[in-house]
């Protein structure tokens, strides 16, 4: 990638015998929305502190904003902005106290930070709280104002750890506007997030399991490599029946009860739509609806978790077959 | 960046913190109760209230003179503040029946032929039968029968004065000759305020950042280690020296507490200690990252130690050998010693250098061991 913000090899961190970070690599290029998507615990967190200078690495390299993670980090932190997991802003403090207090930490004063301070208020939409106590802030427009003081100095990488965890859907759609926005600006977000519907949004989505990065694509890329075929939606309750019918089959990849409907995913070379439709309809069901359905991250997410991580039709990326190496 | 442009750097991040921390003591007006009226309160209560003074302890006297000056010598026993002549009796062992039950802490018995033995010039003895069960009074009645005797018993004219041994004891209290606590209490609560100020308000701000993960936020910044400990304490030095200047002036004021010896010396010793405590405050919530912890711990290893060990209240010279090893380890000891020295027999660092230097010495160990604890604690 010719400009990649982010790039990590071999990244990896220990804790006694623990492996919390197993020998990751990827790169992650200017005004990309990078998504790191994986189960608590799978060491997100754990990268993520370790690309902001909080946390050293146990072997490998990082190169963040064009500073070598352990290296100057006086001048890293000055490129980067992070908002952790937990929400680490003072209660007690009124809403632009806190802005201006990490203007300052930031090195902002006088009239810059006067300007930087109603900018983030305004684009976060938190005038009229300005001198609200934090503490006395609703979860959703907490977390704005934590973004807000992450960007204060115009960062040219957020990291954003678990950012909307909590918070309601209304907020979470807002919170992503703004995300893209940013993006779309030319800053990098590096956004961890266990919402499977917020990874959609992403550029790329790096999947973690058990500490290790076992794929690294596209929303599509993800879903063609780890949950291949078509996917139709059968309107019926019959799931033993339907089972019944289809899977001793060749080319039929699932049949799983999804919501009210069955999910049926199937190779596509094999079956026709029409071919499925007319054999469903036999075995006395009749007048069945079947309608194609999108398979959705989640898919992806579980059958990676299920597979241990040790996967090899993914080749949408240049790392995830060095991830994958070892697995098989 | 220049060097100049660097050290403003400094300040402006320094500065931010420091009016953080501001706003936060602003807001939490417990913080400023606990910095600013607890001592004084404290002052109060010690002055006033819990007086190592004892007055008023009830005494017999048993008078077989019956001479001008024995009368003379129980008119000043009665006269005196400390001591009151509950009963005047003719025997000895009516006074100790008196005792047993507790109605008197002392017999004083001037025996026959006293006066006449006084105006010969020879030896004259009294007698004073002392309560021992309760060793502090016994020897509080002691210095105070001492005091008044010496100044009773009348010195007649005619008395050849060569080679004559007529008072067995001579007591001169010097700088203090009230025996007045409020002298005493000063110094050592001016080393309680600076302790508790110290460790404690450190111990908490800082673990309290710990504790909501604002400190992982605050590394992320590119304030450095020393800025935001520099700026975070600032204020709580400020709190820390207000706290002092105003038990100093209400001791000064309200139980006349003299300031006799150089004020540089005072400002030093005042400062050595306070860096020392910033640093175990700082020590003790990089340990626990915990507020409740660090608040038990650092009661434990500072307000505690100084109120039994350091001289305070206790002497550090009548402690057993082990207790006395660790009082001389605490800055808390050293600080009060010069305190004492400075505040009341006009000391400055000429005599107080010994002490400064211990004060310095614990300062400069504390500092390195806390910053290498927060410099590890990260990973």
């Amino acid at each position: 990638m010719a400009d990649s913000v982010i790039e990590v090899e071999k990244l990896r961190r220990t804790y006694g015998s623990f492996v919390a970070v197993e020998d990751v690599s990827f790169e992650v290029s200017r005004g990309e929305i990078f998504g790191y998507l994986g189960a608590n615990g799978a060491g997100k967190s754990t990268t993520i502190r370790m690309l902001c200078g909080l946390l050293k690495p146990s072997g490998g390299r990082a190169r963040v904003a064009g500073c070598e993670v352990g290296g100057n980090t006086v001048r890293l932190r000055s490129r980067i902005g992070y908002m952790s997991q937990k929400f680490s802003l003072y209660l007690d403090l009124s809403v632009a106290a806190n802005i201006e207090f990490f203007g300052g930490a930031y090195g902002l004063y006088g009239k810059t930070l006067q300007r930087r301070r109603d900018e983030i208020l305004e684009r976060m939409g938190l005038q009229e709280h300005r001198k609200t106590t934090t503490a006395d802030l609703p979860g959703g427009t907490r977390q704005r104002l934590a973004l807000g003081t992450a960007l204060l100095h115009e960062p040219e990488i957020v990291f954003l750890d678990e950012p909307t965890a909590g918070v309601d859907p209304a907020s979470r759609r807002v919170f992503w506007t703004i995300i893209r926005q940013l993006a779309g600006e030319g800053t990098t977000v590096f956004v961890t997030t266990h919402y499977m519907d917020e990874a959609e949004y992403c550029a790329r989505i790096g999947l973690m399991v058990q500490g290790r990065l076992v794929a690294l694509d596209s929303p599509r890329g993800l879903k063609s490599a780890w949950v291949p075929g078509r996917v139709i939606s059968v309107h019926t309750q019959d799931l033993e029946g339907i089972r019944r019918t289809l899977s001793d089959r060749p080319g039929i990849f699932a049949i799983e009860p999804f919501g009210s409907t069955v999910h049926v995913r199937f190779d596509s070379d094999v079956w026709q739509l029409p071919a499925l439709e007319t054999l469903l309809a036999t075995d006395g069901r009749n007048s069945l609806i079947v309608e194609p359905a999108d398979v959705s991250l989640e898919d992806v997410f579980l059958a990676a978790v299920a597979s241990g991580g040790t996967k090899t039709q993914h080749e949408g990326s240049p790392t995830s077959s060095d991830t994958n190496g070892a697995g098989t | 960046m220049s060097f100049w442009t660097s050290i403003v750097h400094v300040l402006l991040r320094v500065g931010a913190m420091a009016a953080k921390e501001a706003a936060h003591i602003r807001r939490d007006p417990q913080t400023l109760a606990m910095a600013l009226v607890m001592p004084v309160g404290l002052l109060l209560l010690f002055g006033y209230g819990v007086t190592f003074d004892l007055e008023h302890l009830p005494i017999v006297m048993v008078d077989q003179d019956h001479t001008a000056v024995s009368r003379g010598v129980v008119r000043n026993f009665a006269a005196s503040r400390e001591l009151i002549v509950s009963s005047e009796l003719e025997s000895v062992a009516a006074g100790e029946s008196l005792m047993r039950n507790c109605q008197a802490v002392a017999i004083v018995v001037i025996p026959e032929h006293f006066s006449r033995k006084l105006a010969r010039g020879e030896k004259a003895e009294m007698q004073l039968i002392v309560d021992g069960a309760d060793a502090s009074t016994a020897t509080q009645t002691i210095n105070k029968a001492d005091a008044i005797t010496n100044s009773a018993v009348p010195i007649p004219a005619a008395t050849p004065v060569a080679g004559v041994a007529r008072l067995i004891v001579d007591t001169w209290t010097l700088y203090n000759p009230a025996g007045r606590s409020a002298l005493l209490v000063v110094p050592g609560l001016i080393a309680l305020i600076l302790a508790m100020v110290c460790v404690l308000l450190t111990a908490l701000t800082v673990a309290r950042e710990w504790e909501r993960g604002s400190m992982e936020q605050l590394f992320t910044t590119p304030i450095r280690r020393g800025e935001l400990i520099l700026g975070k304490l600032l204020p709580y030095i400020a709190l820390g020296c207000m706290a002092v200047l105003l038990v100093l002036a209400v001791g000064a004021w309200v139980f006349e507490v003299p300031i006799r010896g150089s004020l540089p010396a005072l400002a030093t010793a005042s400062l050595l200690f306070l860096i020392g405590m910033l640093a175990q405050g700082l020590f003790v919530s990089v340990a626990t990252k915990n507020q409740m912890v660090a608040t038990e711990i650092g009661t434990m290893t500072s307000l505690l130690p100084i109120q039994l060990l350091a001289g305070f209240v206790f002497p550090v010279a009548n402690m057993p050998k082990p207790l006395q090893v660790i009082a001389q380890i605490m800055p808390a000891t050293h600080f009060i010693a010069s305190l004492r020295g400075i505040l009341l027999r006009g000391n400055g660092f000429a005599e107080q250098w010994p002490h400064m230097l211990a004060l310095l010495a614990f300062a400069f160990v504390m500092v390195l061991v806390s910053s290498a604890k927060f410099r590890r604690r990260l990973d």
